[in-house]
């Protein structure tokens, strides 16, 4: 456990957060300085080349909201379903002797919540592709 | 360390275990079911949540003692019984509320969103850990979000998820900040081991990370200057929605906040009284002023929402160091009221915009020749907002008023009447439209207005409720007055 011990006299000078108030301190001015330098003594000589919008270095073709098939979307939720189940697998595996009984039947809960996500999802549509 | 099995354990979190299951079932349900089956859905969820709360309210009493449970994550106290049977009494209004809503009424998926916002609830309600707070806080609001942008075919609809969603994940961020500075502080994340560990901090560090906790329940019960979202909104939003973000949402918010100010930062308390103090009197006068301009009902509701707030603020100021007095116990009763209040007025706003398809206070004149049952629903609602006996909201008042003159905030509660007669005038402007004004073409005051089988059950049972309240107030009282004293 980390022990804060404060100074009685004056607490707002405890030892413990300078080095955080000189980081937070410098942060703040670095951040300010780069920006300041930068519009000081940077050259300014702006293009229609330059003023076009970032494209890996090509040409831009076409607009920029283009649309992304959901389905997408639904597939990397499942994907993540069954990552989190996955996650929640390895470390129960572990200590699955010293749980027992009582989290065999705590996983079987899990699994059947998800189960029934799953389901939903089958049943919904989300796996065909097409 | 593993904690042995304890049946007495799972009995005090029987509410969130029948709220699961209920979604579960209604999950697999729809997907089930051909989607003529699926308007019983809402019956299926209101039937759940009402066998929930009767088992709750029966099997599931605490002990006496507040105890910590699932390793201090939960504490099962008065306080969280109270606010459970609240939120499963508000779930199952708003489900009778959307039943015959037709963007809504047949997705399952509403249905099971709700309940989860529910489940979210209970566990803010009674959660003892800021993790376990955290993940409640936002277990609540996701599904709050997804609700608030239900109707994707409408614009409004969307504007108002995604606002909701944008202010409510930064908000969200902010106060994570705010609990990650208080565990780097104290080295604990248990709300009542915190206590001890913050008394020795400097004044400044606390009041510090108290401000940035204060900004997400702010957001939460929609208290100035955090109250930007709540108008479009609860405008955007379907009706049913916006009324369960107003009622239970908010008393979820005031839970979290009496419970962490009172458990947490004991040690600050002049100073967080000042804060909220001030907190109270701007949010009273800025929502009452805004909504003095509204022309659109549930707008109005929206800023009278954001006044109502400021109100019950003033029952959190009013606490007391030395231990119980009316301050909390006013908090939780006037929180009992205006729920079943503006349930009703929103109730009330949903069933006659479902009809006439428009919010606007211009449609509302001569609703009480079209529909005089409905206009008499508004009449109970709006004063009972306003503060006339012999509604539950005047009570309420009183308590709220009377508890800070006990604790001596005097000029406060002066405030705090001052705006109540801006109120009035707003409430009784809407109801000058329901009741004396007539609509330009006669024809339409003709046109029957349909009150289908769920609003009628949903609207009577508020309507009882509120006058239950104004009247024969002594019990509810008393166990608001139970609920406040596990605070301690």
């Amino acid at each position: 456990m980390i022990n804060f011990s404060l100074q009685e006299a004056n607490p707002m000078l405890a030892p413990e957060y300078i080095p955080l108030a000189i980081l937070f301190i410098l942060a703040t001015a670095l951040g300010f300085l780069v920006v300041i330098i930068g519009n000081l003594f940077g050259p300014r000589r702006p293009s229609i080349r330059k003023a076009m919008p970032y494209e890996s270095g090509m040409r831009p073709i076409g607009v920029g909201t283009r649309r992304t098939p959901v389905r997408f979307y639904l597939t990397a939720m499942l994907f993540i379903l069954f990552d989190v189940e996955v996650i929640f697998f390895l470390p129960w595996a572990v200590v699955f002797r010293e749980l027992g009984l009582s989290g065999l039947i705590e996983m079987g809960l899990f699994l059947l919540i998800l189960l029934i996500g799953f389901i939903y999802a089958w049943k919904k549509g989300a796996l065909e592709w097409e | 360390m593993f904690v042995p099995f304890d049946s007495t354990m799972l009995l005090a979190i029987l509410p969130e275990i029948l709220l699961v299951v209920l979604a579960g079932v209604v999950l697999a349900l729809d997907a089930a079911w051909q989607p003529e089956k699926r308007r019983w859905l809402g019956w299926l969820t209101v039937v759940g949540l009402a066998v929930a709360f009767i088992l709750t309210a029966t099997v599931s009493q605490p002990e006496s003692e507040p105890r910590l449970l699932f390793g201090g994550m939960l504490r099962d106290d008065w306080l969280s019984f109270a606010f459970r049977l609240v939120f499963l009494f508000g779930a199952a209004i708003t489900t009778l509320f959307a039943m015959d809503h037709e963007a809504l009424g047949r997705k399952g998926e509403f249905y099971v969103l709700l309940l989860v916002s529910t489940l979210g609830m209970n566990l803010m309600a009674s959660a003892g850990d800021l993790i376990m707070l955290y993940l409640a806080i936002e277990t609540t609001s996701i599904p709050l979000y997804i609700l608030a942008g239900f109707i994707t075919t409408d614009d409004k609809s969307t504007e108002a998820g995604f606002k909701y969603l944008l202010f409510g994940a930064m908000t969200s961020a902010v106060m994570l900040y705010g609990f990650s500075l208080l565990y780097g502080f104290s080295g604990e994340t248990n709300l009542y081991l915190l206590a001890g560990k913050l008394g020795e901090l400097p004044m400044p560090a606390l009041l510090g990370s108290l401000l940035l906790v204060l900004v997400g329940f702010s957001f939460k019960v929609s208290a100035v200057p955090f109250h930007f979202w709540a108008p479009d909104v609860y405008e955007g939003a379907p009706t049913p929605v916006a009324g369960f973000l107003s009622t239970a949402s908010k008393a979820a918010g005031f839970a979290v906040l009496m419970r962490v100010l009172l458990a947490a930062f004991p040690a600050a308390l002049p100073s967080w009284q000042g804060l909220i103090a001030l907190l109270a009197v701007v949010t009273m006068t800025v929502g009452n002023l805004l909504a003095l301009a509204q022309t659109n009902v549930k707008r109005l509701l929206a800023f009278s929402s954001i006044a109502h707030a400021g109100y019950i603020l003033i029952g959190v100021v009013a606490v007391n160091a030395a231990g119980m007095n009316l301050g909390m116990a006013s908090v939780v009763f006037y929180l009992i009221a205006y729920l079943l209040t503006n349930l009703a007025a929103f109730g009330a706003v949903a069933t006659f915009g479902r009809v006439s398809g428009s919010d606007e206070m211009d449609a509302y004149k001569g609703l009480s020749r079209r529909s005089p049952a409905l206009a008499l629903v508004m009449l109970v609602a709006f004063l009972s907002l306003s503060g006339m006996p012999p509604f539950g909201g005047f009570i309420a008042k009183v308590f709220v008023f009377a508890a800070a003159v006990e604790a001596n905030w005097i000029w406060l509660a002066v405030i705090g009447v001052l705006n109540s007669i801006i109120g009035l005038y707003y409430y009784l402007t809407l109801l000058k439209y329901v009741y004396l004004y007539r609509q330009d073409n006669l024809e339409e005051e003709q046109k029957p207005l349909p009150i289908s089988r769920p609003y009628a059950l949903a609207l009577v049972l508020l309507v009882i409720g509120i006058i239950l309240l104004g009247t024969a107030f002594n019990p509810w009282f008393e166990w608001s007055r139970t609920a406040a004293a596990s605070l301690f």
